[in-house]
């Protein structure tokens, strides 16, 4: 169906192939995954399938890439619209009218079809995706979820055979994600259609996948099952992790194989229950909401809540999306006025702070890091941040080459990867040594390694520097690694609030995989296993 | 969005109340007219991006006015009548003889330019109140396809602008969290460097996407569904263009009876 024969790729003004020599043919009805670290150049492969790479972005591409037979060099990427359904990283900037029926009909207007086969097909893809309650909805109201599916939605509309999707389920929470892959599976089975996804979040697709290409940077790529490719690949989710922490011969993709796979040696492993239970911090609460509400339109963002965060902690806020996590964030940080209630960050209304106060009081990293950068160049802004911290010149830069090794000083912020931009924000924000750092959703768009360095930095400001971090995401897997409590929310209010393994334990869709393998001990990560299994030896 | 109404029967009817009261050309009929309408809007317009182009238009309607004020009692030929004050001539050269900066401000004046000011003003507003009530896209789907190709590029800017604007309030308040405050010309700099990075790598994103999905791609296309006309359409339309007939005594029981009869 799809065919790369020795293809390379270079980018204009730039010194680095992106790809070189790849060539791998995907057969009718394949689902391939497409990993690799942040920046490297999955998106690029994809595009390069429709031909979006180079036709719409220039750079050299050398060898062929055939579509159903078709040569990419020749047909730009609106010849092979009704061939190839792609799906962006973020599906809201595709989209080009604005109620879900008129989006689905778009494609198929611009290819003139017949307007009776337009209904037709559009009533398919509505039941298909279950979006018929959603078909005059205005589609800025959607939730992610179903913004995903409107997205596939109008990709599927024109009955392509191939179906390519970039990230699909990076911002997503864990059960809208498992909504759109389980879609994807069903295609697949059903339809015969031919998908194509990359995603950094390995743990949701691995099951899904028949091939995986890893791309490896300096031009190479592996292509093999998964069993081949996580025999030895770095990149894993933890599930294959935990596998080889347990020494297993065989290689687990589902949580299913795995508990298959370890039952022996989990009865082995006794649930000591040597978790220690959270102690209540003694120290007075660094933050401390009180009743707050907030409301938008009729709609409360936030009901009543109160929460009290003292220094010290990792506080994950987690919950679906549209739950009110970042109303809660950008309550914390004084963002947005409270209507009812009482909101005091080290006895101070954080609405109010202005300019060096704010900044040595609370640091906060929005969804966008990019929000806060703004000057030329990584240097430039390492300098401006540390004029308005009024710290000695060249900390931010230092500690940036901590965090981040290797990045260039003279590139643009817009040219970093998405880990390096979140890496050069934080340096930013914590050359002004805040007492809380927020950060509202960091891991979208981070890769295993980049998570890592986050990870420890977290915890290193928390335990380390006795500050307060507060963390919104859907990232199960970061949770469980980093935070020391969990504040869950639904509909602005919160429904749950303890130790990680008590609430995350709790639900079955948020509980990370090593809880779900190693249940009923409450083990949540690799760590807690591998502790077990030492005292059991 | 009223779905049960054709696109273009706002516009029709805007354009019928707006020269209804161009004709009666009295300030108090104007003034009630766009009152009506202005009950109307709030009753009738739905959450969209272009709902707010009816309090855009009024506005726009009072720099209307004040502008024409300003500009009638500055510049112009002078009006005999009652003084108020008298500002200092601007001396200009003698070839530009005829027109004069500054003088006498009679009542007369003053009067004649502020009724001309709330014309134009209440026109536009009628105009913003049919943009706010129909969709644009709609409206564009049922122009002619030659308009169409045009259409959507419009249809595009318009669904960009909402974002645009919510783009520079969320990267506004960022800043403000880093400690910087708002104020003067550099913060407008630093805005406006990331909302244009922002603009630009979402137009590229959505250029993509038209492109793959096949835009532009053959000359012709189709329409998914045509707007069809009803009865209720006629009615609306028929009870504007009805006003035209004897304007200082309908065009208000026109407006009226529109809050009773859209849907």
């Amino acid at each position: 169906m799809i065919k790369f024969s020795n293809v390379s790729l270079i980018y204009p003004n730039s010194q680095q192939t992106v790809i070189e020599d790849l060539s791998f043919t995907v057969s009718e009805g394949e689902l391939v995954l497409v990993m690799g670290a942040t920046g490297i150049g999955k998106s690029s492969v994809l595009r390069l399938i429709n031909g979006l790479v180079p036709h719409h972005t220039g750079g050299i591409l050398a060898g062929d890439i055939s579509v159903n037979g078709i040569s990419t060099h020749s047909v730009k990427p609106g010849g092979l619209a009704h061939l190839i359904g792609i799906v962006g990283q973020n599906p809201l900037h595709g989209f080009v009218t604005d109620t879900v029926e008129e989006e689905l009909a778009f494609g198929m207007e611009t290819l003139n079809m017949p307007s009776d086969l337009m209904r037709k097909r559009v009533e398919e893809i509505l039941d298909l995706l279950s979006l018929a309650p959603l078909r005059n909805r205005t589609i800025a109201t959607l939730s992610g979820g179903e913004q995903q599916r409107v997205a596939i939605g109008s990709a599927l509309v024109m009955h392509p055979k191939v179906l390519v999707l970039d990230e699909p389920t990076s911002a997503l929470d864990p059960i809208a994600a498992e909504e759109v892959l389980s879609i994807l599976h069903r295609l697949v089975h059903d339809l015969g259609l031919t998908v194509i996804i990359s995603e950094h979040k390995l743990e949701r697709v691995i099951q899904f996948a028949d091939r995986i290409i890893h791309i490896q940077g300096d031009g190479h790529t592996r292509i093999g099952t998964p069993q081949e490719i996580f025999a030895d690949s770095d990149l894993a989710p933890p599930i294959i992790h935990l596998a080889r922490a347990m020494q297993l011969s065989e290689i687990p993709l589902t949580v299913r194989d795995m508990r298959r796979m370890t039952k022996a040696k989990r009865m082995e492993l006794v649930d000591d229950s040597a978790l220690a239970p959270i102690e209540n911090p003694k120290t007075e609460p660094l933050v401390n909401l009180k009743h707050v509400t907030i409301t938008y339109g009729k709609k409360n963002a936030i009901s009543d809540i109160s929460l009290s965060i003292s220094s010290g902690e990792i506080v994950a806020v987690m919950g679906r999306n549209g739950a009110g996590k970042s109303s809660l964030l950008r309550t914390i940080v004084g963002a947005s006025r409270v209507d009812k209630g009482e909101v005091l960050v080290a006895q101070r209304n954080p609405f109010l702070l202005q300019g060096r106060e704010r900044t040595e009081l609370i640091g906060y990293i929005p969804q966008e890091p990019s929000d806060l950068l703004y000057r030329q160049s990584v240097a430039d802004e390492c300098s401006q941040a540390d004029q308005d911290n009024h710290v000695v010149a060249g900390t931010t830069l230092t500690l940036l080459h901590k965090l981040v090794p290797g990045i260039s000083s003279h590139t643009h912020p817009r040219d970093l990867s998405e880990g390096q931009r979140l890496g050069l924000a934080l340096c930013v924000v914590l050359s002004g040594s805040p007492q809380i750092l927020v950060l509202d959703e960091p891991t979208r768009g981070l890769d295993y390694s980049a998570k890592k360095t986050l990870v420890s930095l977290l915890r290193e400001i928390a335990i380390n520097q006795n500050r307060a971090v507060i963390v919104a995401t859907h990232d199960v897997e970061l949770v469980a690694e980093v935070a020391t409590r969990v504040v869950f929310i639904a509909e602005g209010e919160i429904v749950a609030d303890g130790s990680v393994a008590q609430v995350l334990l709790s639900s079955p869709a948020f509980a990370p995989q090593v809880a779900k393998v190693m249940s009923p001990s409450p083990w949540i990560t690799i760590n807690d296993v591998i502790e077990a299994m030492k005292r059991n030896q | 969005m009223n779905r049960s109404l054709h696109p273009l029967v706002w516009w029709i009817w805007a354009g019928a109340m707006a020269t209804a009261v161009a004709m009666t050309s009295s300030i108090s009929i104007a003034i009630a007219v766009v009152g009506v309408t202005a009950i109307v809007v709030r009753n009738k317009a739905e959450v969209t991006p272009w709902a707010a182009s009816f309090s855009w238009s009024l506005k726009m309607g009072l720099w209307v006015i004040a502008i024409r004020v300003l500009t009638g009692v500055l510049i112009g030929v002078p009006m005999p009548g009652r003084k108020i004050l008298t500002l200092p001539i601007i001396p200009l050269p003698h070839w530009m003889a005829g027109i004069r900066i500054g003088g006498p401000v009679t009542l007369e004046r003053l009067t004649s330019t502020a009724h001309d000011g709330i014309m134009i003003a209440s026109i536009i507003a009628l105009l913003g109140a049919a943009a706010s009530l129909s969709s644009p896209h709609r409206l564009l789907r049922s122009m002619p396809v030659m308009v169409y190709e045009f259409g959507v590029s419009v249809v595009i800017a318009t669904s960009i602008l909402p974002q645009f604007v919510t783009s520079i309030s969320r990267i506004k308040q960022a800043q403000r969290l880093r400690g910087h405050e708002n104020t003067g010309l550099l913060s407008w700099r630093r805005i406006a460097l990331p909302l244009f990075e922002e603009t630009l790598s979402r137009s590229l994103d959505l250029a993509a996407a038209m492109d793959s999905r096949g835009y532009g791609f053959t000359r012709k296309r189709s329409k998914y569904r045509k707007d069809r006309w009803t009865s209720k359409d006629y009615l609306l339309c028929g009870i504007a263009v009805a006003s035209l007939v004897k304007p200082e005594f309908l065009v208000l029981v026109a407006a009226v009876s529109t809050l009773a009869v859209a849907p």
